[in-house]
């Protein structure tokens, strides 16, 4: 196949299949490997009973210094992807053209020895991965100072902590400075210095033209090493290009099908006043529309419905948007924060919440709605958790906090004749 | 801070490597015995890391530490006098040599082939946790694990020697030839051992017969007993005759503590078939090892 001068990875029409039936999977084991031994010819790119294409016609291409993030749900084929591009599976029909040494940067320390120290340990994992004495002997040093492991060096790995452990396979890995890294949901370990050590030797590894394959679900991660991103689906490419786009239409997508499929868990409802009740509760956007999504930034209304069979006076609703983690990000109280909203209700109505600016970082959060009378703690119908709505990116700039809310800055000079 | 090493530029300078479906296959039968020749010349490095790995750490753990190589050809060669001794074995030999000197050298070249065998059955699995994440030539594993074999061996050739000299039995010069005595076992064993190490993860039953398969063939070798012993039964006679362990055995046997070749045609044979048996399961191993990954875990 002709790649390129500055292409490192093509890959065509790529197929892979697998069986979901173990007896059948031995008998086309067996079938395979008599076929394979006789060297007689016969189309593998084809799927038989109870066979699946756990990779269906994967095309993309990627360039020396690159970044290619992978993401996608579990069971998409993203790790059967990085063993074909390995050399550790081979395809079933299309190709994978490679140029350069690939490193995988998958499972660090695989392969370590518990008893052998960390010394002899560089030594059999440097060798393992590809290195030659030489090399090692040349890299030893850098690889002991990343990985920070200082008097233990001498040490069995058995005696190390996990962390240790782990900082000395990502040290080993790094440095083995191949063309081509890939890398499996590994850069989510360690303690965040090390993580950082990790991004910098990574941005300093494809400055120098390496390119990397990345795997994760942590999507700020992706998008802040990344240029480019496929996204696979049941195998499929259902989108490939640039991260931002392709990271932002995955989580509307996740968002959605979450909403969707999840169930909502068990809601608690306590009513301490049957004449009293919460009805409906309903998510509106800016034109009044009834929703579950909201893009981040966008006006957000809660509207609650009521019934009540009795004049309720001084009457509270309560709201709070509740992450999926338990976080409560908002709680408000119309009794401090309208006080003269209504008087008294009877018969049936609605009360808005309204968010004109919806700073929430994207994600599932669930809402809980409460009717009182008089005071915060009477509660008469009470909804915990009962609905849920979904924020999505939508082009935002990455949010790292739960909540950005529409600040100011301000600068001035502290020094006279200093300028701002 | 030291340097960091710099990434080589990916250059146009790297050859291009393809994957596609059916590549081994059409790759021919002698040229991938070359390919993994080369293979395992390269790989020189690994092997001798993977073998300390692998047969030197396992020890470091324990207080006799080395001294459990030695351990179980000793308690074999004392359990073998014990029951000479207590007249339990006693048979005729030939050439006068004592009975727990034949049985010991026959026990511990059996245990060589045997080693060798499942050895090789366990090429794949010996690399789990890593097989499956990293890229390097699987065949470097076949021949640490023979080494580790052949450094067991040696071993109890060590307790072996020392016991003939108690018996009042110099081995012949030709114990030198050791090395080329045994490699048919090599062959015969790590053959059969790889292809089951292919078939036996497709189908777990082939790995189950050979075990059986093996066991029988202890009983048709001459290792615990002469062919002598044999001699009434000529049924029996020629079953030994066919079976070519009796002949690579006994030549193994036969030049160390004579110095002859009782039938150097038969060696010969067993030999070729040892070699033919080998070759096939190498290109074996080669066309389907990937298959047999994938189906490992």
């Amino acid at each position: 196949m002709e790649l390129a001068n500055d292409t490192v990875i093509k890959v065509e029409g790529l197929h892979k299949k697998f069986c979901r039936h173990l007896r059948r999977s031995m008998f086309y084991g067996t079938l395979d490997v008599t076929r394979d031994m006789l060297g007689w010819r016969y189309d593998g790119g084809t799927l038989r009973q109870h066979e699946f294409w756990s990779l269906e016609d994967v095309n993309f291409e990627l360039k020396q210094g690159e970044a290619l993030g992978v993401i996608g749900p579990n069971g998409s084929g993203k790790t059967t992807l990085l063993r074909i591009l390995n050399g550790i599976f081979p395809p079933d029909r299309g190709s994978v053209a490679v140029r350069g040494r690939i490193g995988a940067l998958i499972a660090v320390g695989a392969g370590f020895h518990p008893n052998m120290t960390g010394r002899e340990n560089i030594r059999l994992n440097g060798t393992i991965l590809g290195m030659t004495r030489d090399e090692i002997a040349a890299r030893f040093d850098a690889i002991v100072d990343f990985a920070d492991i200082g008097e233990f060096l001498d040490a069995p790995v058995a005696t190390y902590s996990s962390g240790m452990t782990v900082r000395l396979g990502f040290a080993i890995a790094i440095h083995a400075v191949p063309e081509i890294l890939l890398a499996d949901e590994v850069l989510a370990v360690g303690d965040l210095r090390f993580a950082l050590k990790c991004y910098r030797k990574i941005a300093e590894y494809r400055r120098n033209g390496g390119a990397l394959i990345l795997v994760s679900h942590a999507m700020q991660l992706v998008r802040n090493v990344c240029h480019r991103s496929l996204w696979l689906e049941h195998g499929r490419v259902k989108a490939l290009g640039e991260t931002q786009e392709v990271c932002d239409a995955y989580e509307q997508d996740t968002l959605q099908r979450g909403l969707a499929g999840a169930r909502l868990e068990e809601p608690v409802r306590i009513n301490h006043d049957p004449l009293v009740r919460i009805t409906k509760v309903e998510f509106r956007d800016a034109g009044g529309a009834v929703g579950d999504l909201f893009p981040v930034g966008a006006q957000l209304r809660v509207r609650i419905h009521y019934a009540c069979g009795r004049v309720v006076t001084k009457p509270n609703f309560s709201i709070s948007l509740v992450t999926v983690e338990n976080i409560i990000a908002v709680a408000n109280h119309s009794l401090f924060d309208a006080p003269g909203l209504c008087a008294s209700i009877a018969g049936s109505g609605w009360v808005d919440f309204v968010l004109p600016t919806l700073a929430l970082k994207p994600g599932h959060y669930y809402c809980t709605a409460i009717l009182g009378e008089g005071s915060l703690d009477n509660n008469l119908d009470w909804h915990e958790r009962a609905y849920r709505f979904a924020v999505t990116a939508d082009g935002w700039p990455p949010m790292s906090g739960l909540f950005q809310p529409a600040a100011r800055w301000d600068a001035g000079p502290t020094t006279p004749g200093g300028t701002v | 801070m030291h340097d960091t090493p710099t990434i080589p530029p990916a250059a146009p300078t790297c050859a291009v490597v393809v994957y596609a479906p059916g590549a081994r296959r059409s790759t021919g039968f002698w040229r991938s015995l070359a390919v993994m020749g080369v293979n395992i010349y390269r790989s020189r490095e690994l092997i001798r890391q993977l073998f300390i790995r692998d047969y030197l750490a396992v020890h470091k753990k324990s207080f006799l530490g080395f001294a459990w190589i030695m351990l179980s050809p000793v308690v074999a060669a004392l359990s073998w006098f014990f029951m000479n001794a207590a007249g339990v074995l006693k048979p005729a030999t030939p050439d006068a040599v004592p009975y727990p000197v034949y049985v010991l050298l026959g026990t511990t070249l059996w245990g060589l082939f045997i080693g060798f065998y499942q050895s090789a059955t366990q090429t794949l699995t010996t690399a789990q946790g890593y097989i499956l994440q990293i890229r390097y030539p699987h065949e470097a594993l076949l021949v640490k694990q023979a080494l580790e074999q052949v450094v067991n061996f040696a071993a109890a050739l060590g307790v072996n020697l020392v016991a003939f000299l108690w018996f009042g039995v110099r081995p012949h010069w030709m114990i030198l030839l050791l090395p080329l005595t045994t490699l048919p076992l090599f062959f015969l064993g790590a053959g059969l051992g790889l292809i089951i190490a292919v078939l036996g993860v497709v189908a777990t039953e082939f790995r189950r017969l050979c075990e059986v398969g093996l066991g029988l063939m202890l009983f048709i070798t001459p290792v615990l007993y002469t062919p002598a012993a044999l001699a009434l039964s000529p049924r029996a006679q020629t079953v030994l005759h066919w079976n070519p362990l009796t002949h690579l055995i006994e030549a193994a046997r036969s030049t160390l503590l004579n110095g002859t070749l009782p039938d150097p045609l038969a060696f010969a044979l067993s030999a070729l078939f040892a070699l033919a048996v080998f070759l096939v399961a190498w290109r074996l191993f080669y066309v389907s090892e990937h298959r047999v990954i994938e189906k490992l875990f």
